[in-house]
Protein backbone atom coordinates (compact mmCIF):
# COMPACT_ATOMS: atom_id res chain seq x y z
CA UNK A 1 0.00 0.00 0.00
CA UNK A 2 2.85 2.32 0.38
CA UNK A 3 3.84 1.99 -3.13
CA UNK A 4 0.46 4.01 -3.96
CA UNK A 5 -0.60 6.21 -0.58
CA UNK A 6 2.82 7.41 0.30
CA UNK A 7 4.07 7.98 3.30
CA UNK A 8 7.30 9.95 4.47
CA UNK A 9 9.11 8.13 2.43
CA UNK A 10 7.75 8.04 -0.80
CA UNK A 11 7.16 12.05 -0.41
CA UNK A 12 10.72 12.82 0.24
CA UNK A 13 11.72 10.41 -2.70
CA UNK A 14 9.78 12.46 -4.94
CA UNK A 15 10.86 15.76 -3.14
CA UNK A 16 14.36 15.49 -4.42
CA UNK A 17 14.03 14.95 -7.34
CA UNK A 18 13.14 18.46 -7.56
CA UNK A 19 17.06 19.33 -7.44
CA UNK A 20 17.45 18.15 -10.95
CA UNK A 21 14.60 21.53 -11.72
CA UNK A 22 16.72 23.09 -9.40
CA UNK A 23 19.69 22.69 -10.84
CA UNK A 24 18.56 24.02 -14.57
CA UNK A 25 17.64 27.41 -12.37
CA UNK A 26 16.00 30.49 -12.65
CA UNK A 27 16.13 31.88 -16.75
CA UNK A 28 15.14 35.19 -18.20
CA UNK A 29 16.21 36.19 -21.46
CA UNK A 30 14.75 38.64 -24.02
CA UNK A 31 11.00 37.47 -25.12
CA UNK A 32 10.75 36.36 -28.84
CA UNK A 33 8.21 36.69 -31.24
CA UNK A 34 7.87 33.33 -32.14
CA UNK A 35 4.16 31.85 -31.37
CA UNK A 36 5.51 29.59 -29.04
CA UNK A 37 7.86 31.67 -27.85
CA UNK A 38 7.97 30.18 -23.86
CA UNK A 39 8.46 26.91 -25.06
CA UNK A 40 11.34 27.87 -27.19
CA UNK A 41 12.82 29.69 -24.45
CA UNK A 42 11.93 26.93 -22.24
CA UNK A 43 14.25 24.58 -24.22
CA UNK A 44 16.71 26.88 -25.26
CA UNK A 45 17.92 27.69 -21.80
CA UNK A 46 17.45 24.65 -20.41
CA UNK A 47 19.74 23.20 -22.75
CA UNK A 48 22.12 25.83 -22.22
CA UNK A 49 22.29 24.55 -18.45
CA UNK A 50 22.59 21.04 -19.54
CA UNK A 51 25.23 21.83 -21.90
CA UNK A 52 27.35 22.77 -18.46
CA UNK A 53 25.78 20.29 -17.09
CA UNK A 54 26.80 17.16 -19.21
CA UNK A 55 30.55 18.83 -20.08
CA UNK A 56 32.87 16.00 -19.23
CA UNK A 57 35.78 18.57 -20.01
CA UNK A 58 35.24 20.38 -16.86
CA UNK A 59 36.10 20.14 -13.59
CA UNK A 60 33.66 20.12 -10.83
CA UNK A 61 34.45 22.98 -9.70
CA UNK A 62 34.63 24.64 -12.90
CA UNK A 63 30.78 23.10 -13.57
CA UNK A 64 29.81 24.84 -10.46
CA UNK A 65 31.53 27.82 -10.80
CA UNK A 66 30.06 28.41 -14.41
CA UNK A 67 26.57 26.85 -13.68
CA UNK A 68 25.82 29.69 -10.57
CA UNK A 69 27.06 32.30 -13.23
CA UNK A 70 24.84 30.84 -15.90
CA UNK A 71 21.95 31.32 -13.26
CA UNK A 72 22.51 34.13 -11.63
CA UNK A 73 23.36 36.05 -14.93
CA UNK A 74 19.86 35.31 -15.79
CA UNK A 75 17.33 34.99 -13.12
CA UNK A 76 15.51 37.00 -11.20
CA UNK A 77 15.75 35.88 -7.33
CA UNK A 78 14.72 38.61 -5.84
CA UNK A 79 11.13 38.25 -7.32
CA UNK A 80 11.58 34.32 -6.38
CA UNK A 81 12.71 35.37 -2.77
CA UNK A 82 9.58 37.95 -2.19
CA UNK A 83 7.17 35.52 -3.24
CA UNK A 84 8.79 32.92 -1.23
CA UNK A 85 8.22 35.46 1.71
CA UNK A 86 4.26 35.34 1.02
CA UNK A 87 2.13 37.48 3.64
CA UNK A 88 5.31 38.18 5.78
CA UNK A 89 6.60 39.94 2.91
CA UNK A 90 4.42 43.30 3.10
CA UNK A 91 5.41 44.02 6.92
CA UNK A 92 9.30 43.53 6.52
CA UNK A 93 11.24 46.43 5.86
CA UNK A 94 12.71 47.47 3.02
CA UNK A 95 16.37 46.60 4.68
CA UNK A 96 14.76 42.91 5.91
CA UNK A 97 13.40 42.02 2.12
CA UNK A 98 16.98 43.30 1.07
CA UNK A 99 18.83 40.96 3.23
CA UNK A 100 16.23 38.14 2.46
CA UNK A 101 16.61 38.60 -0.58
CA UNK A 102 20.31 37.76 -0.88
CA UNK A 103 20.20 35.22 1.93
CA UNK A 104 17.73 32.89 -0.54
CA UNK A 105 19.55 33.53 -3.36
CA UNK A 106 22.85 32.38 -1.72
CA UNK A 107 21.02 29.20 0.25
CA UNK A 108 18.99 28.52 -3.15
CA UNK A 109 22.75 28.62 -5.54
CA UNK A 110 23.66 26.12 -2.78
CA UNK A 111 21.07 23.60 -2.34
CA UNK A 112 21.39 23.61 -6.54
CA UNK A 113 25.01 23.05 -6.46
CA UNK A 114 24.96 20.24 -4.07
CA UNK A 115 22.50 18.34 -6.49
CA UNK A 116 23.24 19.05 -9.94
CA UNK A 117 26.22 16.68 -10.70
CA UNK A 118 23.72 13.79 -9.64
CA UNK A 119 21.74 14.52 -13.50
CA UNK A 120 24.09 15.11 -16.15
CA UNK A 121 23.40 13.23 -19.34
CA UNK A 122 20.04 13.87 -18.71
CA UNK A 123 18.09 15.98 -21.32
CA UNK A 124 14.50 18.07 -21.35
CA UNK A 125 12.41 17.77 -23.94
CA UNK A 126 9.28 19.84 -24.36
CA UNK A 127 5.85 18.24 -24.52
CA UNK A 128 3.79 21.29 -24.64
CA UNK A 129 2.11 24.31 -23.11
CA UNK A 130 -0.72 25.96 -21.39
CA UNK A 131 -1.50 29.40 -21.03
CA UNK A 132 -2.37 30.49 -17.35
CA UNK A 133 -3.36 34.20 -18.12
CA UNK A 134 -1.91 36.13 -20.92
CA UNK A 135 1.87 36.43 -20.17
CA UNK A 136 1.67 33.50 -17.81
CA UNK A 137 2.59 30.16 -19.05
CA UNK A 138 3.33 26.71 -17.93
CA UNK A 139 5.95 24.55 -19.97
CA UNK A 140 5.69 20.83 -19.80
CA UNK A 141 8.87 18.83 -20.63
CA UNK A 142 10.09 15.56 -19.71
CA UNK A 143 13.21 14.53 -18.15
CA UNK A 144 15.23 12.69 -20.45
CA UNK A 145 17.40 9.63 -19.33
CA UNK A 146 19.53 7.88 -22.05
CA UNK A 147 20.59 5.18 -19.56
CA UNK A 148 17.24 4.40 -18.27
CA UNK A 149 15.66 1.87 -20.38
CA UNK A 150 13.27 0.74 -17.73
CA UNK A 151 9.99 1.79 -19.81
CA UNK A 152 8.95 3.59 -17.15
CA UNK A 153 7.07 7.33 -17.79
CA UNK A 154 9.92 9.82 -17.86
CA UNK A 155 9.94 12.65 -15.03
CA UNK A 156 7.64 15.03 -16.26
CA UNK A 157 9.04 18.80 -15.55
CA UNK A 158 6.91 21.82 -16.00
CA UNK A 159 8.33 25.21 -16.11
CA UNK A 160 6.31 28.83 -14.96
CA UNK A 161 7.00 30.94 -17.54
CA UNK A 162 6.21 34.57 -17.25
CA UNK A 163 6.49 37.36 -20.11
CA UNK A 164 6.11 41.79 -19.27
CA UNK A 165 5.85 41.68 -23.26
CA UNK A 166 9.96 42.25 -23.40
CA UNK A 167 11.37 39.11 -21.98
CA UNK A 168 10.86 35.79 -20.84
CA UNK A 169 11.34 34.95 -16.71
CA UNK A 170 10.34 31.42 -15.53
CA UNK A 171 9.35 32.25 -12.28
CA UNK A 172 8.86 28.84 -10.62
CA UNK A 173 8.91 24.75 -11.74
CA UNK A 174 7.35 21.54 -10.96
CA UNK A 175 8.91 18.15 -10.64
CA UNK A 176 6.25 15.37 -10.35
CA UNK A 177 3.73 18.29 -9.71
CA UNK A 178 5.49 19.95 -6.75
CA UNK A 179 6.21 23.13 -7.22
CA UNK A 180 9.62 24.67 -6.01
CA UNK A 181 8.90 27.93 -5.26
CA UNK A 182 5.26 27.10 -3.69
CA UNK A 183 6.78 24.73 -1.57
CA UNK A 184 9.23 27.26 -0.15
CA UNK A 185 6.98 29.72 0.66
CA UNK A 186 5.00 27.07 3.14
CA UNK A 187 8.97 26.32 4.49
CA UNK A 188 9.15 29.84 5.77
CA UNK A 189 5.90 30.77 6.74
CA UNK A 190 5.74 27.95 8.95
CA UNK A 191 9.05 29.26 10.07
CA UNK A 192 7.99 33.08 10.56
CA UNK A 193 4.91 31.43 12.15
CA UNK A 194 7.25 30.33 15.02
CA UNK A 195 9.56 33.05 15.01
CA UNK A 196 7.31 35.81 15.31
CA UNK A 197 7.40 36.88 12.22
CA UNK A 198 11.02 38.06 12.34
CA UNK A 199 12.55 38.49 9.34
CA UNK A 200 16.46 37.76 10.60
CA UNK A 201 15.90 34.79 12.17
CA UNK A 202 15.40 33.47 8.89
CA UNK A 203 18.12 35.20 6.89
CA UNK A 204 20.51 33.60 9.72
CA UNK A 205 19.22 30.42 9.49
CA UNK A 206 19.57 30.71 6.01
CA UNK A 207 22.99 31.24 5.70
CA UNK A 208 23.89 28.40 7.93
CA UNK A 209 22.00 26.06 5.70
CA UNK A 210 23.69 27.64 2.51
CA UNK A 211 27.61 27.38 4.40
CA UNK A 212 27.11 24.13 5.48
CA UNK A 213 26.88 23.07 1.98
CA UNK A 214 30.71 24.34 1.62
CA UNK B 1 -2.41 -6.42 8.79
CA UNK B 2 -4.90 -3.81 8.31
CA UNK B 3 -6.56 -3.96 11.57
CA UNK B 4 -2.93 -3.28 12.78
CA UNK B 5 -3.62 0.47 10.48
CA UNK B 6 -6.70 1.21 11.92
CA UNK B 7 -5.18 0.98 15.19
CA UNK B 8 -2.46 3.09 14.38
CA UNK B 9 -4.82 5.62 13.21
CA UNK B 10 -7.02 5.66 16.07
CA UNK B 11 -4.38 6.00 17.58
CA UNK B 12 -3.33 8.89 15.98
CA UNK B 13 -6.67 10.26 16.53
CA UNK B 14 -6.48 9.98 20.05
CA UNK B 15 -3.11 11.54 20.75
CA UNK B 16 -5.05 14.48 18.73
CA UNK B 17 -7.21 14.89 22.24
CA UNK B 18 -5.81 17.24 24.15
CA UNK B 19 -4.29 19.63 21.69
CA UNK B 20 -3.81 23.45 22.46
CA UNK B 21 -6.18 26.06 20.59
CA UNK B 22 -5.06 25.95 16.81
CA UNK B 23 -3.51 29.82 16.42
CA UNK B 24 -3.84 31.55 12.81
CA UNK B 25 -1.46 30.15 11.29
CA UNK B 26 -2.43 26.34 12.09
CA UNK B 27 -6.10 26.93 10.29
CA UNK B 28 -4.13 28.63 7.62
CA UNK B 29 -2.10 25.55 6.70
CA UNK B 30 -5.36 23.88 7.38
CA UNK B 31 -3.30 22.26 10.60
CA UNK B 32 -5.18 22.71 13.48
CA UNK B 33 -3.32 19.80 15.34
CA UNK B 34 0.04 20.85 14.01
CA UNK B 35 1.78 20.12 17.30
CA UNK B 36 1.20 16.40 17.72
CA UNK B 37 1.93 16.21 14.23
CA UNK B 38 5.21 17.44 14.63
CA UNK B 39 5.46 15.52 17.85
CA UNK B 40 4.98 12.42 15.69
CA UNK B 41 6.85 13.45 12.89
CA UNK B 42 9.54 13.33 15.54
CA UNK B 43 8.76 10.00 16.60
CA UNK B 44 8.90 8.61 13.07
CA UNK B 45 12.04 9.90 12.76
CA UNK B 46 13.41 8.05 15.79
CA UNK B 47 11.55 4.92 14.23
CA UNK B 48 13.31 5.41 11.15
CA UNK B 49 16.59 5.72 12.34
CA UNK B 50 16.78 3.39 14.97
CA UNK B 51 14.94 0.29 13.29
CA UNK B 52 13.98 0.92 9.68
CA UNK B 53 17.87 2.46 8.34
CA UNK B 54 19.50 -0.14 10.22
CA UNK B 55 17.38 -3.12 9.01
CA UNK B 56 17.46 -1.56 5.45
CA UNK B 57 21.60 -1.06 5.52
CA UNK B 58 21.20 -5.39 6.30
CA UNK B 59 19.18 -5.67 3.59
CA UNK B 60 21.12 -3.47 1.00
CA UNK B 61 24.32 -6.13 2.30
CA UNK B 62 22.61 -9.31 1.67
CA UNK B 63 20.66 -8.51 -1.55
CA UNK B 64 22.35 -6.94 -4.27
CA UNK B 65 21.21 -4.48 -7.04
CA UNK B 66 18.97 -7.32 -9.68
CA UNK B 67 17.44 -8.91 -6.38
CA UNK B 68 16.27 -5.53 -5.19
CA UNK B 69 14.96 -4.80 -8.66
CA UNK B 70 12.76 -8.21 -8.60
CA UNK B 71 11.70 -7.64 -4.92
CA UNK B 72 10.11 -3.98 -6.59
CA UNK B 73 8.65 -5.57 -9.49
CA UNK B 74 7.31 -8.02 -7.61
CA UNK B 75 5.80 -5.73 -4.81
CA UNK B 76 4.67 -3.31 -7.18
CA UNK B 77 2.76 -5.64 -9.17
CA UNK B 78 1.32 -7.65 -6.72
CA UNK B 79 -0.62 -4.00 -5.43
CA UNK B 80 -2.03 -3.83 -9.34
CA UNK B 81 -5.35 -5.55 -8.43
CA UNK B 82 -5.78 -2.43 -6.00
CA UNK B 83 -4.79 -0.39 -8.49
CA UNK B 84 -6.95 -1.55 -11.38
CA UNK B 85 -10.40 -1.49 -9.00
CA UNK B 86 -10.01 2.19 -7.88
CA UNK B 87 -8.32 2.87 -11.66
CA UNK B 88 -12.47 1.83 -12.56
CA UNK B 89 -13.93 3.64 -9.57
CA UNK B 90 -12.42 6.49 -10.83
CA UNK B 91 -14.24 5.82 -14.74
CA UNK B 92 -10.50 5.67 -15.80
CA UNK B 93 -11.19 2.95 -18.50
CA UNK B 94 -7.96 3.25 -20.89
CA UNK B 95 -5.56 3.72 -17.46
CA UNK B 96 -8.04 0.31 -16.25
CA UNK B 97 -6.93 -0.78 -19.32
CA UNK B 98 -2.96 -0.62 -19.05
CA UNK B 99 -2.93 -1.58 -15.71
CA UNK B 100 -5.02 -4.99 -16.33
CA UNK B 101 -2.28 -5.30 -19.27
CA UNK B 102 0.86 -4.58 -16.79
CA UNK B 103 -0.36 -7.23 -14.37
CA UNK B 104 -1.39 -10.05 -17.33
CA UNK B 105 1.89 -9.72 -18.69
CA UNK B 106 3.95 -9.37 -15.47
CA UNK B 107 2.44 -11.88 -13.60
CA UNK B 108 3.08 -14.28 -16.62
CA UNK B 109 6.04 -13.39 -18.93
CA UNK B 110 7.67 -11.61 -15.73
CA UNK B 111 7.55 -14.65 -14.15
CA UNK B 112 5.23 -14.04 -11.24
CA UNK B 113 5.99 -10.37 -11.27
CA UNK B 114 9.78 -10.77 -10.41
CA UNK B 115 10.23 -9.09 -13.86
CA UNK B 116 8.74 -5.71 -15.63
CA UNK B 117 8.23 -6.54 -19.61
CA UNK B 118 5.11 -4.50 -19.61
CA UNK B 119 7.23 -1.63 -19.29
CA UNK B 120 10.23 -2.44 -20.76
CA UNK B 121 9.16 -4.33 -23.69
CA UNK B 122 5.76 -3.89 -24.26
CA UNK B 123 5.90 -0.25 -22.99
CA UNK B 124 3.13 -0.09 -21.05
CA UNK B 125 4.43 2.14 -17.81
CA UNK B 126 3.22 1.86 -14.37
CA UNK B 127 0.90 4.09 -12.45
CA UNK B 128 -0.45 4.48 -8.83
CA UNK B 129 -3.90 4.60 -7.70
CA UNK B 130 -5.93 4.44 -4.04
CA UNK B 131 -9.32 4.79 -2.77
CA UNK B 132 -7.98 7.87 -1.14
CA UNK B 133 -7.41 9.43 -5.05
CA UNK B 134 -10.96 7.80 -5.38
CA UNK B 135 -12.67 9.91 -2.67
CA UNK B 136 -10.87 12.91 -3.93
CA UNK B 137 -12.44 12.39 -7.74
CA UNK B 138 -15.42 11.50 -5.81
CA UNK B 139 -15.47 15.25 -4.71
CA UNK B 140 -14.38 13.91 -0.97
CA UNK B 141 -12.47 16.79 0.74
CA UNK B 142 -9.04 16.15 2.61
CA UNK B 143 -9.60 16.80 6.14
CA UNK B 144 -6.95 18.57 8.52
CA UNK B 145 -3.46 17.85 7.65
CA UNK B 146 -2.63 14.73 9.98
CA UNK B 147 0.31 12.62 11.07
CA UNK B 148 0.17 9.03 11.71
CA UNK B 149 2.76 6.71 13.72
CA UNK B 150 4.19 5.05 11.37
CA UNK B 151 2.64 5.98 8.57
CA UNK B 152 3.71 9.37 8.19
CA UNK B 153 0.94 12.01 6.42
CA UNK B 154 -2.22 10.99 6.45
CA UNK B 155 -5.60 13.37 6.62
CA UNK B 156 -8.88 11.88 7.03
CA UNK B 157 -9.64 11.31 3.33
CA UNK B 158 -6.56 9.33 2.70
CA UNK B 159 -6.62 7.56 5.95
CA UNK B 160 -10.07 6.59 5.38
CA UNK B 161 -8.74 5.36 1.68
CA UNK B 162 -5.67 3.46 3.45
CA UNK B 163 -8.17 1.58 5.32
CA UNK B 164 -10.64 0.54 2.54
CA UNK B 165 -7.55 -0.55 0.42
CA UNK B 166 -6.36 -2.53 3.00
CA UNK B 167 -9.36 -4.23 4.50
CA UNK B 168 -12.04 -4.39 1.49
CA UNK B 169 -10.47 -3.67 -2.35
CA UNK B 170 -7.01 -5.71 -2.04
CA UNK B 171 -8.06 -8.77 -3.57
CA UNK B 172 -5.55 -10.58 -1.83
CA UNK B 173 -6.98 -10.56 1.43
CA UNK B 174 -9.74 -12.76 -0.17
CA UNK B 175 -7.37 -15.63 -1.36
CA UNK B 176 -7.69 -18.15 1.94
CA UNK B 177 -3.77 -20.02 2.16
CA UNK B 178 -2.35 -20.62 5.52
CA UNK B 179 -0.11 -18.07 7.31
CA UNK B 180 -1.93 -15.37 5.52
CA UNK B 181 -0.50 -12.87 8.36
CA UNK B 182 3.15 -13.54 7.23
CA UNK B 183 1.87 -13.08 4.02
CA UNK B 184 1.02 -9.63 4.75
CA UNK B 185 3.77 -8.74 7.43
CA UNK B 186 6.51 -10.03 4.71
CA UNK B 187 4.58 -7.70 2.11
CA UNK B 188 4.56 -4.48 3.89
CA UNK B 189 8.37 -4.62 5.84
CA UNK B 190 9.44 -5.59 2.50
CA UNK B 191 7.69 -2.89 0.78
CA UNK B 192 8.78 -0.33 3.53
CA UNK B 193 12.31 -1.94 2.79
CA UNK B 194 12.08 -1.20 -0.79
CA UNK B 195 10.88 2.38 -0.61
CA UNK B 196 13.12 3.37 2.54
CA UNK B 197 16.62 1.94 0.12
CA UNK B 198 15.21 3.59 -2.83
CA UNK B 199 15.14 7.39 -1.03
CA UNK B 200 17.94 7.05 1.64
CA UNK B 201 20.17 10.07 -0.32
CA UNK B 202 16.72 11.99 -0.69
CA UNK B 203 15.61 12.01 2.76
CA UNK B 204 19.28 13.35 3.70
CA UNK B 205 18.47 15.63 1.20
CA UNK B 206 15.65 17.30 2.62
CA UNK B 207 16.29 17.11 5.95
CA UNK B 208 19.50 18.72 5.34
CA UNK B 209 18.42 21.90 3.03
CA UNK B 210 15.11 22.22 4.62
CA UNK B 211 14.72 25.49 6.80
CA UNK B 212 11.66 23.53 8.53
CA UNK B 213 11.61 20.12 7.52
CA UNK B 214 7.62 19.58 8.71
CA UNK B 215 6.64 22.64 6.88
CA UNK B 216 8.22 21.13 3.91
CA UNK B 217 6.94 17.36 4.05
CA UNK B 218 3.44 18.64 4.46
CA UNK B 219 3.59 20.99 1.68
CA UNK B 220 5.67 18.48 -0.41
CA UNK B 221 2.57 15.83 0.47
CA UNK B 222 -0.45 18.21 -0.37
CA UNK B 223 1.09 19.08 -3.80
CA UNK B 224 2.27 15.17 -4.55
CA UNK B 225 -1.24 14.13 -3.37
CA UNK B 226 -2.92 16.78 -5.54
CA UNK B 227 -0.78 15.56 -8.80
CA UNK B 228 -1.79 12.08 -8.52
CA UNK B 229 -5.09 12.65 -8.03
CA UNK B 230 -4.51 15.26 -11.24
CA UNK B 231 -2.93 11.78 -12.93
CA UNK B 232 -0.14 14.18 -13.61
CA UNK B 233 -2.42 16.49 -15.56
CA UNK B 234 -0.50 20.33 -14.84
CA UNK B 235 -2.86 22.29 -12.80
CA UNK B 236 -3.07 25.63 -14.04
CA UNK B 237 -5.87 27.33 -12.11
CA UNK B 238 -5.17 26.57 -8.75
CA UNK B 239 -1.53 28.33 -8.92
CA UNK B 240 -1.18 31.42 -7.09
CA UNK B 241 -0.13 34.79 -8.85
CA UNK B 242 3.10 34.55 -8.47
CA UNK B 243 3.38 39.13 -7.81
CA UNK B 244 5.97 41.63 -9.06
Amino acid sequence: MLETNPGIISLARRALLIAFVAAAGLFAVPASAAPSGAEAFVQANVQKGLAILNNRGLSTDQKRSQFETFILGLTDMKRIANFTLGQYRHSASPADQDAFAGAFQNYAVAVYQNYFAKYSGQTLKVTGSKDRVPGDTIVQTQLIDPNDHSGQQPLEVDFRVQSDGTRFVVVDFSVAGIWLALEERDQFSSFLGQNNGNIPTLVSHLKDLAKSYH
Amino acid sequence: MYRVKLLLVAMAGLLLVGCSTPTPGMLAANDPFEPTNRDTLKLNAKIDHYFVIPTVGIYFFLVGDRGRRAVHNFLQNVSLPTVFVNDMLQGEGARAAQTLQRFTINSTIGLGGFFDPAASHFHVPNHGEDFGQTLAVWGVPEGPYLVAPFLGPQPPRDAVGLAIDTAIIDPWNYIPFKQHIWWDAGRYYFTLLDLRGQTYEQVQGVQRGSVDYYASLRSLYRQLRNNEIRNGRPDTKDLPDFGP
